[in-house]
């Protein structure tokens, strides 16, 4: 059995066979659903780990990276990911690139580290005790490039917040499933691209963005 | 021939136990089952084999955007490459899911006397229908070979396909909109878009002598059925000779320019170094550089893989494929050691685009090792070069193959 064959489905429009017309194709309507996405990046303790989850994957699944050639340097990997902020756009900043290269050449080429396992902190984390109601929830969006996939209104790589809110509606756990979804990452609800885990969020943060979220 | 030795080593494939009832596959979200996986014989070259809609299992090498490789081995089961054996290539993310054709329009503009919007019945409508059996290539066909290795896809040998293509002249929808005296290139895109905005969209150009002349087609049959939706459904140009980054999938756009087309896909991203061998010393960067076009010279033994044993003190039969960039085989040599060559039987002619298909009959090999090495001369006298070339691309490989094998 194969369910991905079914999938690609044609289907004859009303009109067309109320027309008798012979020409069949010009008819058909297909459609294509694409599989879940199964590959991760490694995970490290580098910064620019939580970089990468965030970034690369807003255009491209982890796979590209897990099958270039195993020896290329520090020097090369980050090349590479200058070519992606200068000629594709991606949102980098030149210390984003650094980070990101110095994760890759050490994780998937064997470099030696040299930037040390400091975790990015984009936002200082609320103190405990700081209602999420404090949290500047446009810094946080921004910190973690959360609208490099999302908008408000429609859908880029993930759904449109509006969508999520309107999903959840009616849903009593709504603000405690966006908290563990945002957290967790995950993939099969909206769609088969990968949302990276955002583990680095403080609680206070992370109930502001699932509060924001289900107001849109 | 051990047939089991023979298929284990052709499809270096380890079947793996889904583990999942058929229960199971019913309450799950979609996942692409990995029929087994297959090893590529360089660096990182696991790969998994996976099914997409309308495809047999196919080598993963990217998920989003979908990128698929045809496993080696289909290449053995004929000349022409089945639709759903095919590989796929997409650059850009945001792929179309769903394709009406009823609404679909083809958009011609630009230097023209009257801008166009053709839908697939007045497509079809415009010229008598016109065949062509080409290969569409990667430029970066066997890029994981290269050495030292660069960036990039890394694929095997099997970016590569050979169809029969029907569709209309290209040349009839300009002619239809009416070229402009002083055009200069024709650019061509699809529906497929970037996720960013500000990422360039996949956008391709001919200049207006090639787009002018008899052989690039806007297709929408390939092998005698639609054209697979991974593979550009409804229509695909088909630019025979060239390799497969001009070949523009879910076609949709077509602008006639008055001066090169700049766009990033032409003037950054695939080109080649700018001299004959297209080729520079390993590791160094080229002064100059021109976009990819032709296909070079090219042939693989398709009926044996590497690694095979075969029967010793038998004589043995071999085939395989030769294509080049249109100016068609001219002969295929086979040789055991570099040095002295043979010739192979060249096999029905399907066109000068098409893959040539040659066979070879080899006097009994004692038993232990061996190699075959295969070359091909094209109609203009290129032949396959014994060592490879190198450029940062990666692109356009097309050393003489050795395959080795154990006769036993």
């Amino acid at each position: 059995m194969n369910i991905l064959n079914l999938i690609a489905m044609r289907v004859l429009s009303a009109a067309a066979l109320a027309l008798g017309c012979g020409a069949v194709w010009a008819q058909a309507v297909q459609s294509v659903t694409l599989p879940l996405e199964t590959a991760r990046l490694k995970p490290s303790k580098l910064a620019g780990y939580q970089l990468a989850l965030q970034k690369c994957g807003i255009c491209h699944s982890a796979d590209y990276i897990s099958q270039q050639p195993p020896a290329m340097t520090a020097a090369q990997w980050t090349a590479e990911v200058r070519k992606m902020e200068h000629a594709y756009a991606a949102p980098l900043s030149d210390g984003d690139v650094t980070q990101i290269g110095e994760y890759l050449a050490v994780t998937y080429g064997g470099a030696k580290p040299t930037l040390g396992p400091v975790a990015a902190a984009p936002v200082p984390a609320a103190a405990p005790g700081v209602p999420a109601a404090a949290v500047d929830v446009q810094a946080v969006l921004k910190a973690n490039a959360c609208l490099g996939c999302h908008a408000v209104a429609q859908k880029i790589v993930g759904p449109a917040y509006h969508d999520v809110a309107t999903r959840y509606k009616s849903d009593p756990q709504a603000q405690a499933k966006l908290e563990v979804s945002i957290r967790a990452g995950g993939s099969g609800k909206w769609g088969p691209v990968v949302m990276p885990p955002f583990a680095n969020l403080s609680p206070q943060e992370l109930k502001a963005l699932a509060a924001f979220v289900l107001k849109q | 021939m051990n047939h089991r030795d023979e298929h284990d080593a052709r499809r270096r494939v380890f079947l793996q136990r889904a583990g999942l009832g058929a229960a199971a596959i019913g309450t799950l979200p979609l996942q692409a089952f990995a029929a087994g996986h297959e090893t590529l014989p360089f660096g990182n070259g696991e790969r998994e084999l996976v099914t997409y809609p309308g495809k047999r299992p196919l080598l993963r090498v990217t998920t989003r955007p979908p990128h698929l490789e045809t496993p080696f081995s289909a290449f053995g089961e004929g000349v022409i490459t089945p639709n759903n054996a095919f590989f796929v290539r997409y650059h850009l993310a945001n792929i179309p899911k769903r394709i009406d054709a009823a609404a679909y329009r083809l958009r011609v503009g630009g230097h023209v006397k009257q801008s166009l919007s053709l839908s697939l019945a007045e497509l079809k409508a415009l010229a008598a229908p016109v065949e062509v059996v080409a290969v569409n290539q990667c430029s970066g066909n066997s890029r994981g070979f290269f050495e030292p290795r660069v960036f990039g896809a890394q694929l095997g040998n099997g970016s590569m396909g050979n169809a029969r293509w029907a569709g209309v002249p290209l040349r009839a929808v300009l002619e239809k909109a009416g070229v402009l005296p002083g055009a200069r290139q024709v650019a061509f895109n699809g529906l497929d878009t970037p996720v960013l905005p500000k990422t360039p969209d996949f956008i391709k150009a001919l200049n207006i002598d090639l787009a002018l002349s008899a052989e690039p087609i806007v297709a929408w049959s390939m092998n005698g059925a639609d054209i697979p939706f991974l593979n550009g459904y409804p229509i695909k140009l088909i630019v025979p000779g060239y390799f497969g980054t001009y070949w523009v999938k879910h076609l949709s756009e077509i602008v006639v320019m008055d001066h090169g087309f700049d766009g990033f896909f032409m003037s950054t991203a695939y080109r080649v170094p700018d001299n004959a061998c297209q080729c520079v010393p390993a590791g160094t960067a080229p002064t100059a550089t021109r976009p990819i076009t032709t296909l070079p010279v090219r042939s693989f033994i398709t009926s044996v893989a590497g690694g095979a044993r075969v029967p010793a003190g038998k004589p043995l039969q071999f085939k395989g494929i030769a294509f080049d960039g249109g100016s068609g085989i001219r002969k295929v040599e086979v040789s055991e050691d570099g040095q002295q060559w043979r010739e192979a039987a060249l096999g029905k002619d399907l066109g000068r685009f098409s893959f040539r298909e040659w066979s070879f009959g080899m006097a009994a090999p004692r038993k232990g090792e061996f190699k075959l090495m295969v070359r091909a001369t094209n109609m203009q006298g290129d032949i396959q070069p014994a060592t490879a070339s190198w450029n940062p691309g990666g692109y356009a490989r097309n050393v003489v193959e050795t395959t080795r094998l154990l006769a036993v």
